[in-house]
């Protein structure tokens, strides 16, 4: 199958600490690969490059056969790749169907042109983004909580919500930072459920986190990465049971 | 008769410009000092072309709007490098720099000696003479600029600011252009400013660099933050109240010579309670905080 | 009248090199622009002028009751407004717009107690200026350069050998870590507020020796200031006393080639150049910029 994306040979400093050293990997369509490795082996790093939030000092990164490694980050969206943040960023002081509404692409009503010169266009577009809101909110699970501020929900409805952010952006490639780290089983339940029922919908997802389990269940394959570099690669058995694994986590 | 009217225009001036402000502060939370080199720009433009070329007063209006614009671009394209309080910096510098234009071009813009003598403007016939004609005139100038200022934050568009303003990493990674959003609501913003410039210009007949120093960009601003950041009828509220009550001091039978340093002090003291106290102004929704 | 260009550049740099390292030390360990200092500023000169003109005091003592009066509007300000806003962990542009509100108040009633008229504590006449190399120079203008120069290195001293300095560097560095290690940072701030604006009345005294001053004085010198510690690069005594230097030559040759209104428009213009394109300035480390 060809790779959804392709990194080649990616190199990342800052100020003399290496975070990416010739980095490669290839993800493959409609695949779930988990990230794990000890803090600082660059995993939040490699997300920041690929979605254009911190320029690479040298490397390629490809996705459908463009060349992101030059893109400016809102481009890099708009090509289709979604992600989550650690530190989760959402507009906390806006309603949960608001950040929704936000994160479609190719709105009409972004261009000050549309609205002043093609109202009706704008509105039925609206309304359609509305539905289609409402639709995934129900898709998750979270359809009360739609008309919320989100900062009044908790931090997994929030880790929710971002999830859906990333849904109604369209992107086919999803990048979650540490989607379950923090929050409550009865809610890891569930958004690994989502996660679950989406490459069968297309979708490519790479995921980082410490959650081990959650990896195990989901993913079809993990990479391990410390210093900048991946050390092992394969299915959740073998990379679990990989000796510089075990290694690199009793150090 | 005359005051009321009189006051009135001051108020439908001072909405235009808290209100064009707003859109880059509350909504776009780009914090702006040089509100006032755009109310000044659309006064020198609609001045020197009445009195230089007699050019009709719309055309001088859209002339205004297009050169405050592009200079609203100039001031905002720091903005995609530079933020917050340093962006704020960089605004009051262009504010002293617009100033200085001002002051000291004196065979342009007659220097501190301003530009006596501006026409009554005229609108297809309609000689707009009296204060009536001006209220006119700026009511249905303020009732275009809410509407178009409305229309703008409720749609999409609107969002995105609100966005931008919020968490703009965010706006980013959910393939918003974040830089021509901020560029584009400075050169609105601007282009707007300099309508209540125009008005200013034709109403009073004189201007001078005096009436658009950097006092007057931060008087705006507290109009904006006491109306309520982020919400369009604050500023309108925000107009009214800060042009009423210093004429409240008049009744009070203040001596002149104070009055105008009480104005100020009224104007600074408000600024301080209502940072301290509540942020979001009157009836706004953002607070500046992040 | 080369050599005139460059010590009248001296003389201005030195000027804002005053107000620059008094407003730079406050802004090192609380990060936001103290605008109402433009007020602490002229509070010197003005505490000066009532204790000669109100209280016939002679002008030592004159002097102390200056820097006495710019050291008190300062930590007033400070232990009743930004001590406050700190409690509610207000954002620095929440900071920026209070402190401009605090200006235009204090500024506006300086004007209902002295007038908005020219006044002057002037000491010495100008034809007593001193000749060095064709160029001329008065006592006061000497008073300027040589205490710029002496709180340049003072200042520096402070900052790198007492432990008070330590702790207002610790905090500027990271507040957070800080307060962990047991700074206690009110007593910081409260210090620092001391220190700068006691620089600041002094500064505006030193001004005020060589020309007449207005109520409006303080705005001017304080962005000349800012100019300063931008371009020189926050947390760089040496850099604003460098940046100070800077916009005074490159005004004062503005005077020389182009005329003397449009010294502000240069400074500023340098200012926007250095926010473009090199916004740490020359000397200082990285600004804060959005971080992912």
């Amino acid at each position: 199958m060809k790779p959804a994306l392709n990194i080649k040979s990616v190199n990342k400093k800052f100020d003399g600490t290496v975070a990416l050293d010739d980095f490669s990997l290839e993800i493959p369509q409609n695949s779930i690969t988990g990230i794990i490795g000890p803090n600082g082996a660059g995993k939040t790093t490699l997300f920041n490059v690929i979605t254009g939030f911190l320029p690479l000092d040298s490397g390629k990164i490809i996705y459908n056969g463009k060349n992101l490694s030059r893109m400016p980050s809102y481009k890099i969206a708009r090509a289709g790749i979604a992600r989550t943040f650690q530190q989760l960023r959402l507009i906390t002081r806006m309603t949960v169907l608001d950040n929704i509404l936000l994160s479609f692409q190719n709105q009409a009503g972004e261009y000050l042109k549309n609205t002043f010169l093609f109202p009706g266009r704008v509105k039925k577009q609206e309304r359609k983004n509305r539905e289609k809101a409402n639709e995934l909110l129900a898709f998750m699970g979270i359809e009360e909580k739609a008309g919320d501020l989100v900062e009044d929900l908790s931090y997994g409805q929030q880790k929710m919500i971002s999830l859906a952010c990333c849904l109604a952006s369209g992107a086919d490639l999803l990048l979650l930072d540490e989607p379950v780290a923090g929050i409550n089983p009865s809610m890891i339940e569930k958004i690994l459920m989502v996660i679950k029922k989406l490459p069968e919908a297309g979708k490519t997802f790479v995921i980082i986190e410490h959650n081990i389990e959650a990896v195990m269940r989901v993913c079809d394959r993990v990479i391990f990465m410390d210093e900048g570099k991946k050390i092992a690669e394969g299915d959740p058995e073998s990379v679990r049971h990989d000796p510089a694994v075990i290694e690199a986590y009793l150090e | 008769m005359e005051y009321l009217l009189h006051i009135l225009i001051l108020i439908g001036i001072y909405v235009i410009l808290a209100v064009s402000l707003n859109l880059i502060v509350g909504y776009s939370g780009l914090l702006s000092i040089a509100h006032a080199s755009f109310y000044g720009v659309g006064a020198y433009v609609a001045a020197l072309l009445a009195l230089k070329l007699h050019s009709p007063f719309l055309a001088n209006i859209i002339c205004a709007i297009i050169l405050s614009g592009l200079l609203g671009a100039i001031v905002g394209i720091p903005s995609l490098r530079i933020r917050d309080d340093y962006f704020a910096i960089a605004t009051f510098a262009f504010q002293v720099i617009t100033f200085s234009v001002m002051n000291n071009w004196v065979s342009f813009t007659g220097g501190p000696m301003g530009l006596p003598g501006i026409p009554r403007p005229a609108i297809f016939g309609w000689k707009i003479t009296t204060h009536y004609d001006f209220l006119i005139v700026i009511l249905v100038l303020c009732i275009i600029i809410l509407w178009i200022s409305h229309k703008i934050v409720t749609s999409p568009f609107g969002r995105v600011l609100k966005a931008v303003r919020e968490d703009e990493i965010f706006a980013q990674a959910m393939g918003k252009n974040v830089a021509s959003y901020k560029v584009l609501i400075f050169v609105i913003g601007a282009g707007m400013a300099s309508v209540a410039g125009v008005m200013y210009a034709y109403y009073i007949s004189f201007i001078d660099p005096t009436s658009f120093t950097i006092m007057e960009s931060i008087l705006i601003i507290s109009i904006v933050i006491i109306g309520g950041a982020g919400n369009i009828w604050g500023s309108v509220l925000g107009a009214a109240v800060l042009v009423i009550l210093p004429e409240a001091l008049r009744f009070l039978g203040m001596p002149s010579s104070i009055a105008a340093n009480m104005r100020q002090i009224i104007y600074g003291a408000l600024l301080v309670i209502f940072m301290l106290f509540r942020p979001q102004g009157f009836i706004g929704e953002y607070t500046f905080r992040k | 009248m080369l050599a005139q260009v460059l010590l009248n550049g001296l003389i201005a740099g030195s000027t804002y090199a005053l107000i620059g390292i008094s407003f730079g030390l406050i802004y090192m360990p609380t990060r936001f622009f103290h605008f109402a200092h433009g007020v602490v500023y002229a509070a010197g000169a003005y505490g000066t002028l009532a204790a000669i003109s109100w209280l016939n005091l002679p002008l030592s003592i004159a002097v102390l009751v200056g820097v006495g009066t710019s050291t008190v509007i300062g930590l007033t300000i400070e232990c009743t407004v930004y001590r406050a806003l700190r409690r509610r962990s207000a954002s620095s542009l929440v900071f920026l717009l209070t402190s401009l509100g605090l200006y235009i108040v204090l500024q506006n009633s300086i004007s209902l107690f002295f007038g908005d008229y020219i006044q002057s504590i002037r000491i010495g006449a100008v034809e007593e200026g001193i000749d060095i190399l064709g160029a001329r120079i008065t006592p006061a203008q000497i008073l300027i350069v040589s205490m710029s120069l002496a709180l340049t290195v003072a200042v520096t001293i402070l900052l790198k050998r007492t432990k008070m300095g330590r702790a207002i560097r610790a905090v500027a560095n990271d507040a957070e870590l800080a307060d962990i290690s047991g700074i206690n940072r009110d007593k910081v701030f409260f210090r620092t507020f001391a220190i700068g604006s006691a620089l600041a009345g002094v500064a505006g005294i030193l001004v005020a020796f060589d020309s007449d001053f207005c109520p409006t004085m303080g705005i001017n010198a304080l962005m000349m200031g800012v100019v300063a510690v931008i371009i020189g690069g926050v947390g760089s005594i040496h850099g604003i006393a460098l940046g100070a230097l800077l916009i005074g030559m490159a005004q004062q040759f503005g005077v020389w080639k182009i005329g003397s209104q449009w010294q502000n428009a240069i400074a500023f213009v340098i200012l926007l150049i250095f926010l473009l394109f090199r916004p740490q300035g020359f000397l200082g480390k990285k600004v804060k910029k959005v971080t992912v």
